[in-house]
């Protein structure tokens, strides 16, 4: 069962609106999906772009699937990215989940040595940096299992 | 294709984009032998020279009243604006057409929009997808860290021939293998740059080209496809793992072949989108040259080099000359015919009958020609 969004804190703002709640088993993303082909797309959007129709429905997605590619961003994004003044090189991902889709996301996580095609990973929910009023906004990230 | 005219790729100080797009169109005129006032109609692709850029490049070429079209479509803009160029021909609208670009892009990497949420959180830099693509293929098909640097040594051997291109310096496998890491696999000498440039093309109908030249060139196919659900685009933030549609290069290629009675074992040489090493690779498989998986072999065998069995990116290829993307795609066609008349000097392909030409841009818009003598 899905409950109300616990991410719109005072001391916490979701980077974006309907990319992921909590349930009661912790944090995962929201997809949708086409009720005529079935197929799953995330972010969660009411327009299905195979059948050309608002056909779809929102569904809460798996926090595990595997890591399908994977490279390591080595230098600082040009704006609008934000990240700490002191940038850390990280990983960032496709996760192919079990609802017939392939998620880029950032991993947490920059060692690609300890990455390879295949493995299983799971979603976490994580402090990105703080606004200008001080709050945490918060993102998505995969981590392996078990690391 | 009547005349083709290059601005070089590369840095220009203050120069104004519009008088690098001006010089690119006078010396496709100046090419073609005819009058600027035979110009029927004219089609300019450009992403970063702002509104209206092809009309202010044309009022410093001369007011004669036609139509002219801006195209913003990426990477591809430029191949768009042919496409509309061959299409007014075709159409009947005209009998002699202008495709130009130019771009005076900002240095690094391009920027991601303020908007997205993705672009703050630092999924908005275009080589990580080209890297995830390389990655997938390294996996999959066992495609090699040091088959993606010989494509960087072979395409910046190949443009250091080329008085056009950015670079014009061969570079050895120490130092490309040696360059920064960008985006694992990718290194720095890996991916090409944006830039600055102009690129002209004339087209006109066979019945006009027999007054002006002996040595027709024809354009048999120019197709601009955009993906099918199902495919892998730059950037993505999901895509479907249960579908696989062919992707928009397949799709555009195969049009491109059917269009011109031509197939890809008839082809003499191919410039291709090689925004990033492994992206030439996976393009001569698309595009029919090999087989799925094998382009890594092709490449080993040393088919793609200038005097191989397909010489691919003779130009120096975007690794070499930069990419100024309303320009790309002209500035390979230009390339193309130049090989056909013969004209190439040293980077010279040896009977080159039939050319083919790629661009593939964000999003998934890609656009194929296929050219002959």
């Amino acid at each position: 069962m899905l409950v109300a969004s616990e991410t719109d804190t005072v001391n916490a703002v979701p980077i974006a609106p309907n990319l992921f709640e909590f349930s009661a088993d912790g944090a995962h993303l929201i997809g949708s999906r086409c009720i005529n082909c079935g197929e799953v797309r995330f972010p969660v959007n009411d327009f299905c772009p195979q059948c050309c129709t608002e056909t779809t429905e929102r569904i809460a997605l798996s926090r595990r699937g595997t890591l399908y590619s994977f490279t390591v961003q080595r230098f600082r994004p040009p704006p609008p990215y934000r990240g700490s003044e002191n940038f850390q090189p990280y990983g960032v991902g496709m996760i192919e989940l079990p609802e017939g889709l392939r998620v880029t996301t950032v991993l947490d996580d920059n060692n690609p040595e300890g990455l390879s095609v295949g493995i299983e990973m799971e979603l976490v929910v994580t402090k990105l940096f703080e606004d200008e009023v001080g709050r945490d906004v918060l993102g998505y990230k995969f981590r392996r299992v078990n690391s | 294709m009547l005349g083709v005219g290059l601005h070089p790729f590369g840095r220009f100080g203050e120069k104004d984009v519009i008088e690098i797009g001006r010089e690119a169109v006078l010396k496709a005129i100046d090419d073609a032998g005819l009058p600027w006032q035979k110009v029927g109609a004219a089609y300019c692709g450009t992403v970063f020279a702002g509104p209206m850029a092809g009309n202010k490049v044309l009022a410093r070429v001369g007011l004669t009243g036609i139509p002219i079209v801006n195209v913003e479509n990426a990477c591809a803009s430029g191949g768009s604006a042919l496409r509309e160029a061959y299409q007014s021909i075709a159409g009947g609208f005209c009998d002699v057409a202008l495709a130009f670009g130019m771009e005076k892009m900002p240095k690094g990497f391009i920027a991601g929009n303020p908007n997205d949420w993705f672009a703050v959180m630092g999924l908005a830099v275009n080589p990580q997808y080209f890297a995830l693509k390389a990655r997938w293929h390294m996996a999959t098909f066992g495609t090699t860290e040091e088959q993606l640097v010989q494509v960087s040594v072979k395409n910046h051997r190949n443009g250091a021939l080329n008085p056009f291109a950015m670079y014009r310096k061969a570079m050895s496998f120490e130092e490309i293998a040696k360059s920064q890491m960008v985006n694992d696999p990718l290194r720095l000498l890996m991916l090409c740059a944006p830039n600055e440039g102009g690129a002209a093309v004339v087209l006109c109908s066979k019945e006009i080209a027999k007054q002006y030249t002996t040595k027709l060139i024809k354009l048999a196919a120019i197709v601009l496809d955009s993906p099918l659900y199902g495919t892998t685009e730059v950037p993505h933030i999901s895509v479907s793992a249960r579908v696989e549609a062919p992707t928009v290069t397949m799709t555009a290629a195969q049009e491109a072949y059917s269009q011109s009675g031509i197939g890809p074992k008839d082809l003499d040489l191919v410039e291709l989108q090689d925004t990033d090493s492994a992206s030439e690779i996976i393009y001569t498989e698309e595009l029919g040259l090999c087989a799925r998986g094998e382009g890594g072999k092709l490449l080993d065998d040393g088919a793609t080099e200038i005097h191989g069995e397909i010489p691919v990116n003779v130009s120096g290829g975007l690794l070499s000359k930069g990419e100024p993307l309303g320009a790309s795609a002209l500035a390979q066609v230009a390339e193309v015919v130049w090989q056909l008349r013969e004209e190439a000097g040293p980077r010279q392909v040896k009977n080159a009958r039939v050319g083919l030409t790629h661009v593939y841009g964000a999003l998934g818009n890609c656009a194929v020609s296929v050219l002959h003598r």
